[in-house]
């Protein structure tokens, strides 16, 4: 008999397929950019496949599909269409989830087959104008009322909510706990006071839905609350293992499409009398798109993998999103650089791609404040890394990372030193958080590669040589960041005009890690 | 015991940075679920009260500060270290 895991593989490859040629004969990505938020007719033939429930469990209409199952699915939607990819994965993810892990079986009951079947679609509402990167910062509070909660505030940026049926809102909960304690609520839209407001006007995925949402003295009852209350964050950062997991294979498929483009362009189209992949260069740019895209794989396939063993993965997946979404900009910068000045036109499709792509370096997370997390996080991690068993084609690799490993090791050590007042120093936990991102990356390319043949091995060789020069370029320049900041202060002074105040900052140590 | 002046200066100072008044804030809230602070905005809040009240958090000690009341013992104990050492 098959195992849980076999049978949801072989649902989702079915499914994969029939993604393939729906997305094929159905989704136009001029036209979804044309017409604004997906339409309906769109959104009823994905939910006619079965999308909307991919990770809903089978009991309330869904396909019950893991996280690995998921990204699949996003990342083959990408690859045709960014808006498109993005409903489904926030829906799959942020969307839905916080019911599905943390609601009540009667909300869940009431909800989750509506949102199978695409009848409801969910939204995350957390950012305000307020509130980004600090979601601490919200002001939008749900107060004790009568019998139940009464909510009041302003959702800024509401992906899916133009035509969501069912918003997952943050929000401030002082009765509920200390004054600014927050909990997760569930809101359906045709709750008295919920407002949304006029589709914002975006530089790409202009066929998603992004809106402002007002809840205007909204009326909850206490068990719409999801969760414990007062867990409000940490619920909504569990949650975003999923929103960012998912934003990264959406990644990954906009890479993918981004190269095949370049690599049927290089292969006809001619140049000094060859075709374009004669040319040395060229090929050079096309190996570093085909070891980035396979590395970005590599480490969402972990991220998947460590999620679906139960294991702690919040870090992975924040640096997963970092990753595949510089990733996914630079392949596609790449690709409309390959394509010359046939590249810049939207007909082509690589301009798309690349003003597509461009905000998931910025939503679900700021890669700059996410960068600044994981630096921390390295500092503070206590974890035991062990050396895996490689193929000798991958030694030389695998050498390399570790010795990475040992460098970053050593600089996070003595930047924990420092105290608390490192968190200050964002500008040298982003350069480690990078360096960790480069091991995380090359491990995961190299554990991937160990099972492939020697064609994928060459390319996880090259990706692994990239990556690691890179981290030691990181953890080379923290020895004149403190240089740097100065000089930077100096210059926004003189910018600006206004006088930067520095942190009790004493520099680190200046002799590098 | 917690010296009160002490602890009346780090329940003012995280008042201050959390933008709420000093006599909502209690001894046994929790940075997370009753502040609604992350580890990093923690991290900032402690760094904040380090250079305010002058004392030095180290990094290990700052994950174990998890109530407003940690915070006010970690602050005082620092606070009559640095003393010890000046008597000594």
């Amino acid at each position: 008999m098959p195992s849980a895991s076999g049978i949801e593989e072989r649902l989702a490859s079915a499914l994969l397929a029939q993604v393939r040629r729906y997305a094929k004969k159905a989704i136009d990505p001029g036209t979804v950019e044309r017409q604004g938020p997906i339409s309906t007719r769109t959104r009823e033939g994905l939910a006619g496949l079965g999308l909307f429930g991919l990770t809903i469990p089978e009991e309330y209409g869904g396909l019950g599909l893991g996280m690995k199952g998921a990204c699949d699915m996003v990342a083959e939607l990408s690859a045709v269409d960014r808006s498109v990819a993005i409903t489904i994965g926030l829906h799959a993810g942020l969307g839905t989830r916080g019911l599905t892990e943390l609601g009540g079986e009667p909300l869940r009951r009431r909800f989750l087959p509506e949102l199978a079947a695409g009848a409801r679609v969910g939204a995350f509402a957390a950012t305000e104008p307020g509130a980004g990167s600090d979601l601490s910062a919200i002001r939008t509070t749900a107060r004790r009322v009568g019998g139940g909660l009464e909510i009041d505030g302003e959702k800024s940026f509401v992906t899916n909510g133009g035509f969501a049926g069912l918003f997952t809102v943050l929000v401030r909960t002082p009765d509920l706990g200390g004054e600014r304690a927050c909990s997760l609520v569930c809101v359906p839209r045709e709750a008295a006071g919920v407002e949304v407001g006029k589709e914002e006007d975006k530089l790409g995925i202009r066929g998603s839905s992004t809106v402002p949402v007002y809840f205007r003295g909204v009326a909850a009852d206490f068990d719409q609350i999801l969760g414990e209350p007062g867990k409000g964050l940490d619920h909504a950062h569990r949650l975003l293992v999923w929103g960012r997991s998912l934003l990264a294979s959406g990644c990954v498929g906009a890479a993918r499409a981004a190269l095949r483009a370049s690599v049927a362009h290089a292969a006809t189209r001619r140049q000094f009398g060859r075709p374009l992949h004669d040319l040395g260069a060229v090929r050079a740019s096309l190996a570093d798109m085909a070891a980035t895209v396979f590395a970005m794989e590599s480490l969402v396939g972990v991220v998947a993998a460590v999620h679906a063993r139960g294991e702690p993965v919040e870090a992975l997946a924040s640096a997963a999103k970092v990753f595949c979404s510089e990733g996914a900009f630079e392949v596609c910068d790449r690709a409309v650089q390959l394509h010359g000045a046939l590249g810049y036109m939207e007909p082509v499709g690589v301009a798309r791609m690349l003003r597509d792509v461009r905000v998931t370096r910025i939503f679900e997370g700021a890669n700059d404040v996410l960068l600044v997390r994981l630096g921390l996080a390295r500092l503070t991690s206590r974890a035991v890394e062990a050396p895996e068993a490689l193929p000798e084609g991958l030694h030389e690799a695998q050498r390399a990372t570790s010795a990475l490993l040992a460098r970053l090791q050593d600089a996070a050590r003595s930047r924990a030193a420092y105290g608390v007042s490192i968190v200050h120093q964002q500008t040298q936990l982003q350069r480690i958080a990078r360096a960790e991102i480069a091991v995380q990356a090359s491990k995961a390319t190299l554990r991937r590669a160990a099972r492939a043949g020697r064609e994928e091995q060459a390319v996880a060789a090259h990706a692994v040589e990239r990556l690691t020069r890179e981290g030691a370029e990181e953890l080379d320049a923290l020895a004149g960041e403190s240089d740097r900041e100065a000089r930077s202060r100096a210059i926004c002074q003189w910018i600006s005009g206004a006088p930067f105040r520095p942190r009790r900052a004493e520099p680190v140590t200046e002799a590098g890690p | 015991m917690i010296d009160p002046g002490t602890r009346a200066q780090t329940i003012a100072v995280v008042a201050e940075i959390l933008e709420i008044d000093a006599q909502k804030v209690r001894g046994d809230q929790r940075l997370r679920e009753d502040l609604g602070m992350d580890s990093l905005a923690s991290l900032e809040l402690l760094s904040t009260l380090g250079e305010r009240l002058d004392v030095d958090f180290e990094l290990d000690d700052a994950m174990g500060i998890s109530t407003v009341d940690d915070a006010c013992a970690f602050v005082d104990r620092l606070r009559r270290a640095q003393n010890g050492r000046l008597h000594a």
